[in-house]
This record gives structure tokens, C-alpha cells and sequence, in this order.
């Protein structure tokens, strides 16, 4: 597979160009489409999950807080329903139901601010945005917190224009559109706030480079990311040391570009020598090893990762020769829920036909071939976590999930997945 | 006479090796004309056999290494004035052995032949008549063949089939001669069980394993590479492997991925069985981790690729080893033979 290069994959780039072009629901099947076949696969999903949901709350008709929830919610189940071993996307869209809910809170004490002070007309006339009072600390009990909101919301929401007596423009009716609009802008703003976090994570985790590669270091990736290989880039402009590069397609394609060539040449020319390890097992390696870096797909709850099949094939040698697994992730891949019983022994099944030819015969059909696209790393394994906030370990976990999950998103992992 | 100047501007295959292996040795496709001219033509065969690796495991390189070494000992002459047990080895004997590690680097099994065969010479009286040793020296070689590779190869299939329960569920690694013996023995003895065969990519030998075990009716899993190596792992019930070669602190050589295998079964509680004839044994070597002994693949030392073939299993990870004198049952191996 040729080395990522800066920017997204070809069909991605394609399709965020296409967004504003396209009907919504269009767009929306245009990336299902690209998830299924994995052509949208890894950190992509993240940023394609918040262009849709984005598209979503921009473009799709909604009246009120639960109309929209209800859409956001709608279109990212059938995302995660796609790609159901990239729990990032499902992250995205609780951050963004999330955002919506305290976007919404928000104006509803903006309401009630505003009610209170009888002045409605500097609210609906005026093009700023309402205050921003300190978001609500809301006691929500588990498996009531939809009903809650709803309720919440109903409390403000006034009920359809259709349903108002005549003489429609009550200063209450004129308030609706108006807020509605403030709310939808807000909205689009805090996922914008949350591209750019996802777009600048990588260069926050290589920040960090210099203090985690020592000068001499020998450094075991496998299968470098975009993150993987920021990292590495940023750590060579400072130090000379070694990268082993793990992980490598066993059977080159006729005229493929070689291995991670674009990396290699970028390290090569900093100073850093790179070997490409065209081996299955790691632990021949391991004794010349000094430390491992490999990127999650996700962290669950408990301090398990979701990895590229493969590299927990290299955290386990390095456990066995005691070297150090320095995990990179941005928070936004930090999953509030824990891995499945399923997840936790095996991988997720991917497609075996690319190994196996079955033109071979009788006896290669009636083989059960196994081949995984996932892994799952036990958190024991992990020694740093370094995200874009600096390096972590599983005590921080708790704080990290509470700053970006409310606690209504925190229980809707089985909401999701099962539209 | 002159050199011919290909041989100048040939570069040196070793160049490729990055400085933190620049240790461990690589065999050599070597052209016949290179080499010694004593040496024999069926060991310049087995030579180029081996630095193409058509011959590959230890035990097929020591039968074939044997096999060629009789070849010498019949077309042997001991020269006026010298005596076989004097002459032989030095002058005969030695550029074979030689010209063979020039072309792979010896495996063990080879070397501890080749110090049983150089014993044998030695012990002749140096008036033993020329016949007579070389009948001896011929004799022992078939013993020896007879004796620690085929009974070797059919008693540790034996012994390690009857450690196969019905209902059982084994692991292996790539395709090693001893454990397709073994499961096909266990097959044949009525036993019911299935196979996970976890294959190395660069190798591919897995795959003709699973069309064996397939063909003998035996429910077999394959997966390609280590990838969910851990839920395989969890299925299994044990995990057989296959050894190159055992040093003295009981810790295994054997095709790269063995340990990273024996160690995720392991790590599950499970048993991990060695199976290894007893030829393969080092009994002065210890090793404690795979850059020690090794070898470099020569078909994956370029710009774009690095291998090694092998990988060292520290015997914590190693449930026992079955042999063909005895059936480990967790001690060090290598002191209890």
C-alpha cells in the first residue's frame, strides 16, 4: 500500500469537494457507500463523519432541538451502522449530539434570560449571538436522560407555527425561527471547532516527539499512520536514531511504488535510518528494539485499543522484552464505552479473497481462511498514551471521557449501530 | 590466470545489511566455478541446492549433506604415504564442509554430524586399511540416518500424535515435516480434532500444510499471517511447533513467528509442544535472544526489505518438547537430554 500522503484519500477528497453540490441525503449515501468498501477507512472517518453531520445540521429541515437530535442521530447511526469496527465515527456524532444539547441549553437560558428581562424584540432583531452562560450541570439518571431532554426542550419549544392562534406574530413566534437559526449556526461553529481538533492532532501528538525519541533510539512502527509518521518526521528534524518500519504487504503488486518510499526518503534525509521489516513475527527484532509506536483506531474506556490487525503482534513482543509501547491518539478517538466481549479475544473478520486464490481448486475452498483487518490491545500493554493534550495514562482516562461526552452520549452506544 | 572482471564490479550482497544486523550471516549463491576444486560435484549440488534454500529445513540439509558425503568417502583415495585417519578430514573432508557453509551457514544439526563423523575418523588406527575405514565410515553414516532422521522422524510423530486428544482444536506455525507427521498420525489413529494453521506470508508452506491436513479429512482454519493471532489463540486448545534447532538454556530456533505464536498461546495458559530431533540439540550454545544465531534472508535483503529467518523462544513460553527419546513434560529440554 503506498505511504498516506498530506490530505485525505483520493474518493474522501472527492467527496468533501462534492458536499455542497449534492443533495444531502446523496452525500450522505456517497460516504456509506465509501465506508462499506472501505475506501473512507482509519482517521478519515473522523473528519468525513463531521462533514456529514455537519451537511446534516446545516441543510436538513428541522423546527426544533428534538428534530434535530433525531436527524444527527439518524444519519450517524447509518455511519456507524457502515463501518462498524471504526468506533470514531461514533464518537464524532455523540460529540456532536453533545453539542447540540448544550448548544441548546444555551439558548434556552438565553430565553429565559432574555423572557425574564420582557425583551424578546433585542433578541430576535439582534444578529449576535446570544450570551453564553455557563453551560447547565445536569443530574441526568441513566436510561432517562432522552426523556429528560425531550422534556426539557418541550419547555421551550412552542408548539408548530401551524398550531398558533392567529396573529402569528407574538413576540414568542417571531423568537422561534430566529433561535432556531442562532442554534444552527452555533451548531455548525462547534463542529468546526471539532474538524479542527481532529485536522490539528496530529501535529499536537508530534510536538511531543523530541521528549519521547531519545538520539539512538531504535523505533519499531508497524504500518505507519499519518500520525505514526508526523511523529517520526517531527522527531527526526531533532534527533538521529533508527525506525524500523513493521507491517509490510507481503506480496508487493506489479509496479507498485516500494514501501512507505515518501517516509522513508523524508527520515532518510533528516539523518534517521529506516529499515523495512518484511517479516510476520517482531520478536526477532525485539532484543534491538527500544520502543514501539503504533497509532489506535480508538481507546475504549478501559484503556484497550482498537489497532490495525498486526500490531498487537508487536506490543506483545515488546511486553516480552520489556520495551516501552508509546500509543499515539488524539482524544477524539477516546471511545466512552468499553470494547465488546467479542472484540476483547478476536478480531474483526475482513475479507479473505485477497490471500487465497480460489482458482487453486477443491482443497483451498473447503479451507476456513481467517484473515482479520482488526485487533484489540489489552490496556496492560500500553505505557503512554500520548494524545493531543500531552501524554497520558489510563488514570486520566475519567477526566478526558467526562470533558467531551455528556452523559446522555455516554449511554447511547447501544442506540447506535442497531438504526 | 586472470581473474575474470565480472567478479570485480560484483557487489557485495552484504552492503544491503543495515549496520545493526551487519553480524549475522547470509547464505551466498556462489557459482560452481568459484569454488574449491576439490570439491566434490554432489557437494557443489547440495551446495547450490542449499544457497537457493530448494533444500531448506535442518534435517533435510543434513540428510542431503550426508548423502553427498558418502559420495566423497567412495570416490576417496588416501594419497602414498598418508594414512585415511590422517589425510581424510583435512584434505577431504574440510573444503566440503567449507564450500557448504560458504553457500548457507551450517545449521546445527550439520555440525553435530559432521563432529560425530570427524570422531568416527579419528578413532581408526592409523594402519586401519583403507577399505576397511571407508566401509566403516559409509556404514555409520546410513546408522545414523537410519537413527536420528527416520526413526527419529516416525517415533516423535508417534509420541506427539498420542498427546492429541479428540476434541481437540491445535495451533500451529507455517509447516514444519515433524508437525504434519504428527497430525496426520493422529488423524490416522482415529482421533478427531481441528487444525488452526497460522501461516508466515513469506513463506507460504502453511497453505501446502492445510491442502495435506484437508486432504486426510481434518477440519482446518487458515489464516494467512499473525494478524488475530490472539482469538486463534483463544479458540486453540494447544499449539505444535516445529524447532530448527535447541540451545543448551532450552530456548528454540525456529522460522520467525514461532515465538511471537508460542508466546500468544502461552499467554492464554495453554500448552505450546516443541517437537525436535534430538540432532538438533546444541548442547555448548546458549542463546537469549534471535540476533545472537540467525540468519539473514538473501531473498529479502534489499533497499526495500530486511528478514530474518529465524526467531528465539525462550523456553518460559515452551510447555515441552517432544523428542524422539522422550516426551519433554516442561523441564529445560536441552539438559534433560
Amino acid at each position: 500500500m503506498a505511504p498516506s500522503q498530506a490530505g485525505y484519500a483520493p474518493s474522501l477528497d472527492k467527496l468533501l469537494k462534492s458536499l455542497k453540490n449534492h443533495p444531502l441525503e446523496a452525500s450522505i449515501d456517497a460516504l456509506i457507500f465509501l465506508l462499506t468498501r472501505r475506501q473512507v477507512h482509519g482517521d478519515d472517518c473522523a473528519i468525513a463523519t463531521a462533514h456529514i453531520l455537519l451537511q446534516v445540521v446545516a441543510r436538513s429541515k428541522w423546527n426544533d432541538v428534538d428534530q434535530l437530535l433525531a436527524r444527527v442521530q439518524k444519519a450517524g447511526s447509518r455511519l456507524v451502522y457502515a463501518a462498524p469496527d471504526e468506533p470514531v465515527i461514533g464518537n464524532i456524532v455523540r460529540r456532536v449530539l453533545g453539542l447540540i444539547r448544550d448548544e441548546a441549553s444555551e439558548e434556552r437560558n438565553a430565553d429565559d434570560l432574555s423572557e425574564s428581562a420582557s425583551d424578546i424584540q433585542t433578541l430576535t432583531t439582534s444578529s449576535s449571538p446570544p450570551p453564553r452562560p455557563p453551560p447547565l450541570v445536569r443530574s441526568t439518571t441513566a436510561g432517562g436522560s432522552m426523556s429528560v431532554s425531550k422534556s426539557m426542550f418541550n419547555l421551550l419549544s412552542v408548539a408548530d407555527p401551524a398550531d398558533l392562534p392567529t396573529g402569528a406574530s407574538t413576540p414568542v413566534s417571531q423568537a422561534q425561527p430566529a433561535s432556531i437559526q442562532a442554534l444552527r449556526s452555533e451548531v455548525i461553529d462547534g463542529i468546526e471547532e471539532i474538524m479542527d481538533e481532529i485536522s490539528q492532532a496530529d501535529d499536537q501528538i508530534a510536538s511531543f516527539a523530541e521528549i519521547q525519541i531519545n538520539p539512538g533510539d531504535y523505533v519499531l512502527v508497524y504500518r505507519p499512520s499519518k500520525t505514526v509518521e508526523k511523529f517520526l518526521v517531527k522527531a527526526a528534524s531533532k534527533r538521529r536514531f533508527t525506525v524500523f518500519i513493521a507491517g509490510l504487504e507481503p506480496h508487493k503488486k506489479q509496479g507498485a511504488e516500494a514501501p512507505y518510499a515518501a517516509l522513508r526518503k523524508k527520515l532518510n534525509a533528516a539523518g534517521v535510518n529506516t529499515v523495512n521489516l518484511a517479516s510476520n513475527g517482531l520478536t526477532a527484532y525485539m532484543a534491538r528494539v527500544s520502543k514501539v509506536v503504533i497509532s489506535a483506531k480508538a481507546v475504549y474506556q478501559n484503556g484497550g485499543l482498537l489497532v490495525d490487525s498486526g500490531s498487537c503482534i508487536a506490543v506483545q513482543a515488546a511486553e516480552a522484552y520489556s520495551k516501552p509501547v508509546i500509543v499515539l491518539c488524539g482524544v477524539y478517538k477516546f471511545c466512552p464505552q468499553d470494547p465488546s466481549e467479542e472484540l476483547s479475544w478476536g478480531g474483526v473478520k475482513g475479507n479473505s479473497s485477497a490471500e487465497v486464490s480460489y482458482a487453486e481448486g477443491a482443497e483451498v475452498d473447503e479451507l476456513e481462511v481467517e484473515n482479520t483487518v482488526t485487533d484489540y490491545v489489552r490496556p496492560e500493554h500500553v505505557d503512554i498514551y500520548l494524545t493531543n493534550l500531552g501524554p497520558q495514562t489510563l488514570h486520566h482516562f475519567a477526566g478526558i471521557l467526562a470533558d467531551h461526552y455528556k452523559p446522555e452520549e455516554m449511554l447511547l452506544s447501544l442506540q447506535l449501530g442497531e438504526a | 590466470g586472470r581473474r575474470p572482471s565480472i567478479l570485480v564490479v560484483e557487489k557485495d550482497v552484504r552492503s544491503g545489511i543495515p549496520e545493526c544486523f551487519s553480524h549475522v550471516p547470509m547464505a551466498k549463491r556462489m557459482p560452481a566455478s568459484q569454488a574449491h576444486k576439490d570439491v566434490h560435484p554432489a557437494v557443489l549440488a547440495v551446495g547450490q541446492e542449499m544457497a537457493t534454500f530448494a533444500i531448506r529445513d535442518s534435517i533435510a540439509r543434513l540428510e542431503a549433506t550426508l548423502l553427498a558425503f558418502k559420495k566423497v568417502i567412495e570416490s576417496y583415495e588416501t594419497p602414498k604415504g598418508n594414512s585415511l585417519s590422517r589425510h581424510f578430514v583435512p584434505h577431504a573432508l574440510n573444503p566440503q564442509i567449507e564450500y557448504l557453509t560458504e553457500c548457507r551457514p551450517m545449521c546445527f544439526s550439520m555440525g553435530n554430524a559432521i563432529r560425530l563423523l570427524k570422531a568416527k575418523v579419528n578413532k581408526f588406527d592409523i594402519d586401519t586399511p583403507e577399505d576397511e575405514a571407508k566401509e566403516g565410515l559409509l556404514g555409520a553414516i546410513d546408522v545414523f540416518i537410519k537413527e536420528r532422521v527416520m526413526l527419529a522422524e516416525f517415533v516423535i510423530a508417534r509420541n506427539a500424535a498420542a498427546i492429541i486428544k479428540d476434541g481437540e482444536h491445535v495451533l500451529t506455525y507455517g509447516r514444519h515435516r515433524l508437525v504434519e507427521k504428527t497430525l496426520l498420525q493422529a488423524s490416522e489413529d482415529g482421533k478427531t480434532f481441528e487444525v488452526s494453521i497460522v501461516d508466515d506470508p513469506y513463506d507460504g508452506g502453511g497453505r501446502e500444510l492445510a491442502k495435506a491436513l484437508r486432504h486426510a479429512g481434518i477440519r482446518v482454519f487458515y489464516s494467512p499471517n499473525l494478524g488475530g493471532l490472539n482469538a486463534i489463540a483463544h479458540r486453540a486448545t494447544n499449539a505444535l511447533l516445529g524447532a530448527e534447532a535447541i540451545f543448551a538454556n532450552g530456548s528454540l530456533q525456529a522460522p520467525a513467528g514461532t515465538a511471537d505464536v508460542a508466546m500468544a498461546v502461552s499467554a492464554q495458559l495453554k500448552k505450546v509442544i516443541a517437537l525436535c530431533e534430538t540432532i538438533n540439540f546444541d548442547r555448548e550454545r546458549i542463546s537469549v535472544d534471535a540476533l545472537t544465531y540467525n540468519e539473514v534472508d538473501p531473498e529479502r535483503n534489499t533497499a526495500e526489505s530486511f528478514r530474518l529467518l529465524f526467531d528465539n523462544t525462550r523456553d518460559k513460553y515452551i510447555s515441552g518438547v517432544v523428542t524422539e527419546f522422550e516426551t519433554g513434560s516442561g523441564l529445560s529440554p536441552a539438559q534433560s537430554i
